[in-house]
């Protein structure tokens, strides 16, 4: 395991790509944050003096929340990556090189995983680092942590986001067509057909499509918030059906992907 | 002798079109093995099944006495089409990948970059190199870590003249220091002079295999012409050392091995036969490989 991943730090350790993209979700995330917290973006009008309704969440507890649910657009960053590092194979055609060299097509195919699956540990590590320092900054440490079950969704989240981004580029094998794919579907047609379903069905069948289920995990903090102040809804799903059929997805992507490269010619 | 590699049956099909019928052959040991064919008759295929990027729709191959296949790969240096690497990466660090799958030293990098004269511009990228210095790096890229088998696909494709003397006398080279080598190649003259082994295939069918020496044996035509054809024929069917005879165009052809004109004429003669006409024609390669792989 340690000898793939490995290999896979090999590639990536000089792709300036790499470096850039992570650069983008590491340093946008706090700057982004910290811009609301300190109310240069606001969201409720009032001027200098006006309220700033965002801005009141970066204390433990809700501060895991909070910046879940930014992790959750920022994490199109690494996504992004996950596609240019996958297709990057098939371009370079170093997909078959690998095998031919003597890697099994399993072992191919698992040292991606585990990319993603230490990607998804980083993203998760750095809100929590980032998550502590805003917690300390704007509250009482001795809160700490709060509501850290969002942490684990934003693992969950991350896994989901890039598993999906490696499956789509085993489909569709170039970056360009791959990236506007993922955008298409994570930006426009998952919301458009989620709530087109929850609308037929007067269900909540379409949060459970595969990155809804793990955004519905990380609402935004003032829906949530005006959400809780209507009538609860007890047919709502719970946030560990969320869990569950994400990880459902996960496993999905990933016997998918491994029957599509066992079998096939590469 | 052991066996590098034997192949029982493989047959692969994209779609309607049938790349390869039934395959079979083996690799002895200490060989240079030549796949010959023209473009398209399934070589790349065919390495391409044994080297596990391509599923076989039929048959089953094995390598190094049934080793492992993901094992065996390990011990062979391979170059399949055209050369993959990293674009993005140097020369250096992209044979430090290959180094790691293989499971070899690091240290053999400085080596086999040597080897084939790359070795200042070690820490160009990739993407900065010409067609045969990729061409070079893949053949460095094989050799290391010292494998038992390589495996070359047209490796002197993209080189220059004296690029293809080098590597081919590289392969020589290489053979007698013990490695096999299954090389593909659609040019009848490089198998010639560098195989020892060759396997011929047309259109996906195995057309031949064996010892170079007897699969593309010179094969003499000798024209003979005199009054009388058939006595002629006749007379010349008792001779052992003519293979096939044939009357065409008013001539009679002979064909053989090693045929020595002078004493055809004294046979001929001593039968009460006067040849009017009588000349060797040398069989080119090149037209046998025509004859054999357009009938």
């Amino acid at each position: 395991m340690q000898h793939l991943l490995f290999i896979e730090w090999l590639k990536i350790k000089r792709y300036r790509t790499f470096w850039i993209l992570v650069g983008f979700f590491a340093v946008l995330l706090p700057l982004w944050n910290y811009g609301i917290s300190n109310g240069i973006m606001k969201l409720g009008g009032g001027g200098k003096e006006g309220i700033n309704v965002i801005s009141q969440a970066y204390s433990f507890s809700n501060v895991w929340q909070n910046l879940g649910f930014w992790t959750s657009i920022f994490i199109i960053f690494l996504s992004i990556l996950i596609v240019i590092l996958s297709t990057n194979e098939y371009q370079f055609r170093t997909n078959r090189q690998n095998i031919i060299d003597g890697l099994s097509r399993l072992q191919f195919y698992h040292a991606k995983w585990l990319l993603i699956l230490s990607l998804s540990v980083f993203s998760t590590l750095y809100v929590f680092i980032t998550g502590t320092v805003f917690g300390a900054q704007y509250g009482d440490i001795s809160y700490f942590p709060g509501k850290i079950e969002y942490l684990f969704y934003v693992w969950v989240l991350s896994l989901n986001y890039m598993g999906f981004a490696f499956i789509l580029s085993l489909f569709f094998k170039r970056s360009g067509i791959t990236i506007g794919i993922f955008f298409l579907y994570s930006m426009i047609l998952e919301s458009l057909a989620g709530k087109f379903l929850n609308w037929q069905t007067d269900s909540y069948i379409g949060n459970y499509m595969p990155l809804q289920c793990s955004d519905e995990l990380l609402p935004f903090p003032i829906m949530d918030m005006v959400r809780s102040m209507l009538p609860k809804d007890s047919s709502a799903p719970t946030a560990t059906i969320y869990v569950i059929v994400s990880l459902a997805w996960i496993i999905i992507y990933y016997i998918t992907g491994r029957q599509k490269l066992l079998r096939s010619d590469w | 002798m052991e066996n590098i590699l034997s192949l029982t049956n493989i047959s692969k099909s994209y779609g309607n079109i049938q790349a390869l019928k039934n395959v079979s052959f083996e690799v002895p040991a200490g060989s240079v093995f030549g796949i010959l064919g023209p473009n398209g008759s399934g070589k790349t295929t065919l390495l391409g099944i044994v080297l596990d990027v391509l599923k076989a729709d039929n048959g089953n191959f094995s390598w190094l006495n049934g080793m492992n296949p993901d094992d065996a790969r390990k011990q062979i240096g391979s170059l399949l089409e055209t050369p993959n690497f990293y674009h993005y990466l140097s020369a250096f660090d992209n044979l430090e990948i290959v180094g790691v799958i293989k499971q070899k030293d690091k240290k053999d990098r400085e080596r086999v970059l040597k080897a084939v004269g790359l070795y200042e511009r070690k820490d160009s990228k990739f993407q900065t190199f010409s067609l045969g210095m990729k061409q070079r790096l893949a053949i460095g890229s094989a050799l290391l870590g010292n494998p038992k088998v390589l495996v070359l696909d047209e490796p002197t494709n993209g080189l220059d003249p004296a690029g293809i003397a080098e590597i081919r006398s590289m392969i020589k080279e290489l053979n007698r220091s013990g490695i096999t080598v299954v090389m593909a190649s659609h040019l009848l003259d490089e198998v010639e002079k560098v195989c020892t082994h060759v396997a011929i295939l047309k259109r996906g069918d195995l057309l031949l295999s064996g010892k170079v020496e007897e699969v593309l044996s010179n094969e003499d035509r000798v024209e003979l012409k005199a009054d009388d054809l058939s006595q002629l024929e006749n007379i010349l069917k008792e001779l052992s050392s003519l293979q096939k005879i044939q009357i065409s165009d008013g001539f009679v052809y002979a064909y053989g091995h090693d045929l020595d004109l002078k004493f055809i004429n004294q046979y001929c003669m001593q039968k009460g036969i006067v040849l009017s006409h009588l000349l060797q024609k040398k069989k080119s390669l090149e037209s046998k490989f025509i004859e054999l792989t357009e009938k």
